[in-house]
């Protein structure tokens, strides 16, 4: 009889359990069914007139029906707990396109990372990065340098003079003859920096330009050496091999001199504009340390050597971004800058 | 310097290869070339031609003219040249004909076809002449005498400052012959001139200055214009037919060299010609219409009566030669490179024979250039005599170069192995006269032509060997490496720091120039004669050296905010300072600016956050503003007890909308070097916290009031934050209410409710005293 009344209840409860749509109705089916004034709560009451036997036979059913509508309860506790973090979930949809707010991070000047990307190479081969004013002397920008004063040589650099007598270095080569005072030989240091020379302005001239100076003083520095060096340096600046050739090239300051040409790296070599047609381009100058230049470093050419080159930092800047205007560098023009 | 592919040819025997072969090899081998063109390809048509007839064609100033052409037959051509008439033999340009890159060709001309045209001597590019058709001698059908087509290579003037020998064809063409390995021939036969004495006398008072100085005198001279031929090459290499004998001394410099001066002898006073320093004032009426003061400095070539030419740069005017000069004095020197260098820049005057000159030319060559000039003029003005033989004045001889060269050490230069065979073949070619003393060494002596300056050590000498083997063939070799790492740069590195902490900011690096105006000086509030002022500025724009690095970014700001509403912009540069009798002191500066097109607050406290970034604990003090800040918003920044910069805000007077600036002294920077750092133990008890508003007047500054508020906090204080300020009710006008947040921790146990407390009323307690009134 009980049992009867026991299997009804469990499936009219099961049947409300499933039906429930809400947490509220949910809530609302347990407290009548299993609370403790509940439907199970008065069978089990009624439970005291049953014999022995038959209470110890319903008692457990009793138990087996109340689990099962307990986890029959907690699953479907777990249904809306789940449709309601997926109900919120939904709702805290975002337009991931939005614009964020906040300002971004600025550029840095093209001419600072081509330098700061070339430290970093020269530092990884052991070389010093020095510094030199950009007023200096007539004596390191010229007479140190081999270019006495009435050389014709001079007139390859038009010099801004200021009106104590000094000059704004046409050249970053003054730092050779403060690198070797400081360091003495053997020495392998670069000097990048921005130079002087009294030009008209136009897309292709300008008066404030950058180059990086590089000396190498040892026992014995051949050409070969410096070759290797160059061809190393370009590699890398160009992240590929680079077909380079050396002709002469006069710079008072270097003997033999040479120019250093690259294999024109838009047409390989077969004629562009870019190359006037030649299959080169000319890059770097460079040579062996004149005897003189070390002589009036303080080092002794008969027991040393070096060799010494300038790279163009402004034209290598060009290069590798395609600039056609080379006044955009110092315009501060944002519209110009904000693309590096 | 313009050479020509057809006068190259003449001096070199054999020479088979183009024009483009041979600026290629001279590239590779001596200089550098910048290109070649094709001259003269009309050549190849243009004949002469005799005027039969002139039209008149009504109004028009054109005439309709029949010419022969010779083999080409009658031709009818349309002639505007007024000295078009009967007879003339001039030149014909057929139809065609390309001529300066134009096609000629048969087309009407107010109703009249012209077949071809008649040409002056510049449009066929023999001299400037533009008046008229040019006047020819010779038969109709012939081809322009000596007139062929050509191309001219251009060599880079910067890549023959070493080089006096190769300011000539001759040199250039002895470079080519030693490439090639072909014969070269000589132009000048010394043997010409007569070993009898001259009827003039030279003489040298200053022999540094005029190592030598020879001349010829000619009688029975005819100045006229020169023979095409002549004018033709003169042209092509750039140089101005003016007659003959101008002509033939230009030639014999385009050739060897050699700078000459034709004088007219019957212009020249006394039978001597005194080489001497000018007086001091001493002047001149040069050639070109100008007339020059002098000073001892400069070389003069005078007579009797004075100066008739200041020496390797130009001639004077009244015994320059004209139309009516019978007799001639040929001058062939040499000058001294820095003396004639001085001079023609201080006279601000270049000319081909100062270029030339102070490259430091060859005392042997003069006696050349005599002998070449003699050979010419008499192909060019017939009927000339030479009187009597050369005068010549000259130092004794400078000893001949010589420079011992061992091959090992040569080897150990170049980085690749030679043999001692193929140095002396080479050095031999290059007319060096070599001799092995020893096994191993080599004993050079050097070419006159090379021995003036380009070459007197065995590291030139390296140069000579290195090109002619070709840099092709040396072989890279890594060069020993160092094994110390190399010295640091704190100044790099601190900027290298900067630039990324300011960039990710959001600021965008500029650059500006060093220069700035007087203008810019004196609206920044600076002295302009504090500046270095440079003495030869392009323009007035960049006349002095920037001594702050704010008006660039002053013009940034405005150059930019016609483009943007809001930016964020800063420079890394050297204020430059002048130091008397020494070199400027150059301070690297950081300045940093925001800009915005607005009228509220402004962000001000943006830059400031950024001053803190840079310079972690510095504190702005108010401070005095200069004429170009705004006077409410400008303070100094102390930062670890030295004064290192300035935040403030441009007078709005400067900028339309608010541009705040950030501007720090990097040299102080560095030399306070990075802050030391040291750990402190983790505190491991909890600490306490409690809120305390000051009622302030409105313009007492809040860092005041926090300084009061850790000073009575005293050790326990582990922070202070500032909350927030307020003004307004229940606050009297003029005050304002600002809280903040104090915690205080102890290190070694949990501080008890009593402990907090004392601190809060000792702080309170304090403030009043000091005048404060408390919110608690
Ligand atoms: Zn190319």
């Amino acid at each position: 009889m009980l049992e009867t009344q026991l299997e009804t209840l469990a499936g009219t409860v099961r049947a409300r359990i499933l039906a429930a749509q809400t947490p509220d109705e949910l809530e609302a089916v347990r407290v009548e069914a299993l609370g403790r004034k509940g439907t199970i709560a008065d069978i089990s009451k009624g439970m005291g007139k049953l014999a022995p036997e038959e209470k110890a036979r319903i008692g457990k059913l009793l138990n087996t029906t109340k689990t099962g509508l307990e986890s029959a309860l907690a699953e479907r506790q777990q249904e809306f707990a789940a449709a309601a973090l997926r109900a919120r979930l939904d709702a805290e949809w975002l337009d991931v396109t939005l614009p964020a707010a906040g300002t971004r991070p600025g550029s840095l000047h093209p001419l600072t990372q081509i330098q700061q990307e070339l430290e970093d190479l020269f530092t990884s081969m052991g070389v010093a990065v020095l510094d030199g004013p950009e007023v200096e002397s007539e004596y390191n920008n010229f007479d140190a340098l081999n270019i006495p004063a009435d050389h014709p040589a001079r007139d390859m650099q038009d010099t801004f003079w200021l009106s104590a007598g000094q000059c704004l270095r046409t050249h970053t080569s003054p730092v050779q003859v403060r690198g070797m005072a400081r360091l003495g030989p053997p020495l392998l240091m670069i000097a990048p920096g921005r130079v002087f020379r009294n030009e008209e302005v136009d897309p292709s001239h300008e008066h404030t330009f950058y180059q990086l100076e590089g000396m190498m003083v040892d026992r014995d520095v051949s050409i070969a050496h410096m070759l290797f060096f160059m061809k190393t340096l370009l590699k890398h600046i160009f992240r590929r091999d680079v077909t380079v050739r050396l002709r002469p090239g006069y710079f008072p300051f270097v003997e033999p001199g040479f120019e250093l040409d690259i294999q024109c790296l838009i047409c390989n070599g077969e004629g562009c504009p870019v190359c006037k047609q030649s299959g080169w381009v000319e890059l770097l100058p460079c040579g062996l340390v004149h005897p003189n230049v070390l002589r009036m470093g303080g080092i002794d050419p008969e027991q040393w050597g070096g060799f010494a080159f300038g790279l163009g930092l402004t034209r290598l800047v060009m290069m590798r971004y395609g600039i056609d205007d080379i006044r955009y560098l110092q315009s501060g023009d944002l519209r110009f800058l904000r693309q590096f | 310097m313009k050479f020509s592919y057809n006068w190259i040819r003449e001096l070199v025997d054999g020479l088979d290869a183009s024009p483009a072969d041979l600026m290629r090899l001279i590239t590779i081998k001596t200089a550098e070339c910048e290109g070649v063109e094709e001259t003269g390809g009309h050549f190849a048509s243009v004949v002469k031609a005799r005027v039969l007839s002139v039209e008149s064609m009504g109004e028009s100033h054109n005439r309709k003219a029949t010419i022969d052409a010779g083999g080409l037959g009658k031709r009818t051509v349309v002639c505007g040249a007024p000295n078009c008439r009967p007879g003339l033999i001039t030149a014909y340009v057929p139809a065609g004909t390309s001529l300066d890159g134009k096609q000629i060709g048969r087309r009407v001309v107010e109703g009249v076809e012209s077949d071809g045209m008649l040409a002056s001597g510049a449009e066929i590019g023999l001299n400037r002449d533009h008046e008229g058709i040019v006047e020819l001698e010779g038969a109709p059908g012939e081809p322009v005498d000596g007139c062929v087509p050509d191309a001219i290579i251009e060599v880079d003037n910067k890549s023959l400052t070493h080089r006096p020998d190769l300011w000539g064809h001759h040199g250039m063409a002895r470079e080519v012959a030693a490439i090639t390995g072909s014969r070269l021939r000589e132009p000048a036969d010394c043997s010409r001139i007569d070993k009898t004495s001259s009827p003039i006398n030279v003489s040298i008072e200053n022999f540094e200055l005029c190592p030598r100085y020879s001349a010829l005198v000619f009688e029975n001279v005819n100045v006229r214009p020169s023979p095409p031929w002549l004018q033709y090459r003169l042209q092509a290499v750039g140089l101005n037919p003016i007659n003959n004998i101008v002509d033939v001394t230009n030639y014999v410099m385009a050739e060897l060299a050699q700078p000459m001066h034709a004088f007219d002898a019957d212009k020249l006073t006394g039978g001597a010609i005194v080489v001497r320093n000018a007086r001091e004032g001493e002047t001149i009426a040069a050639l070109n219409g100008e007339s020059y003061a002098l000073t001892p400095a400069a070389l003069l070539i005078t007579d009797a009566q004075g100066p008739i030419a200041i020496a390797g740069v130009i001639g004077g005017m009244d015994s320059s030669i004209s139309g009516s000069t019978t007799r001639i004095v040929l001058e062939s020197a040499c000058f001294h490179a820095a003396c004639i260098r001085r001079t023609s820049s201080r006279l601000k005057l270049r000319t081909d024979a100062s270029m030339r000159f102070e490259k430091s030319q060859d005392p042997v060559n003069t006696e050349r250039g005599l002998a070449r000039a003699l050979e010419l003029l008499m192909m060019v003005s017939p009927g000339i005599r030479l009187v009597g033989g050369m005068a010549d004045c000259a130092a004794s001889p400078k000893p001949r170069t010589v420079i011992d060269l061992p091959m090992d050490w040569l080897r150990r230069k170049l980085g690749r192995e030679i043999e001692q065979s193929e140095v002396v073949r080479i050095l031999k070619a290059l007319m060096f006269v070599v001799d092995e003393p020893e096994p191993g060494l080599l004993r050079v002596t050097v070419p006159s032509w090379r021995a003036t300056k380009d070459i007197s050590i065995k590291d030139d000498l390296v140069e000579e060997v290195g090109r002619m083997i070709g840099y092709a063939t040396i072989t890279p070799i890594a060069p020993a490496t160092p094994t110390t790492p190399p010295p640091a740069n704190a100044r790099r590195k601190l900027h290298r720091e900067l630039r990324q902490l300011v960039s990710a900011q959001g600021f965008d690096e500029v650059y500006n120039y060093s220069f700035f105006s007087e203008d810019a000086a004196r609206r920044f509030g600076l002295d302009p004669a504090a500046h270095c002022a440079v003495a030869n500025p392009i323009s007035t724009e960049q006349s002095l050296m920037r001594m702050s690095l704010v008006p660039g970014i002053w013009r940034n700001i405005q150059d930019n905010a016609r483009h943007f509403g809001e930016f964020r912009i800063f420079e890394i540069g050297s204020e430059i300072h002048k130091q008397d009798g020494d070199l400027p002191n150059e301070i690297p500066h950081l300045v940093a600016a925001v800009f915005q097109h607005t009228k509220e607050t402004g962000p001000f406290y943006e830059i400031k956050r950024l001053a803190e970034c840079v310079l972690p604990g510095c504190v702005p003090q108010p401070s005095a503003a200069r004429d170009f800040e705004h006077p409410s918003r400008a303070a100094e920044l102390a930062w670890r007890g030295k004064t290192v910069g300035r935040v403030f805000e441009f007078h709005p007077q400067m900028v339309e909308g608010r541009a705040v600036v950030l501007d720090i002294d990097l040299g102080v920077v560095e030399e306070l070097g990075p802050e030391g750092k040291r750990y402190r133990p983790i505190r491991r008890f909890p600490s306490s916290a409690f809120d305390l508003s000051v009622i302030a007047a409105r313009r007492a500054l809040s860092g005041d009031l926090e300084t009061a508020l850790r000073r009575l906090a005293g050790p326990m204080l582990e922070s202070i934050e500032f909350l927030r300020q307020y003004e307004g009710e229940p606050l009297a006008a003029g005050e304002k209410s600002v809280s903040f947040r104090l915690t205080i921790a102890s290190s070694d146990h949990t501080l008890s409710n009593e402990e907090t407390t004392a601190v809060r009323d000792a702080v309170i307690q304090g403030m009043r005293e000091l005048g404060f009134e408390m919110r608690v």
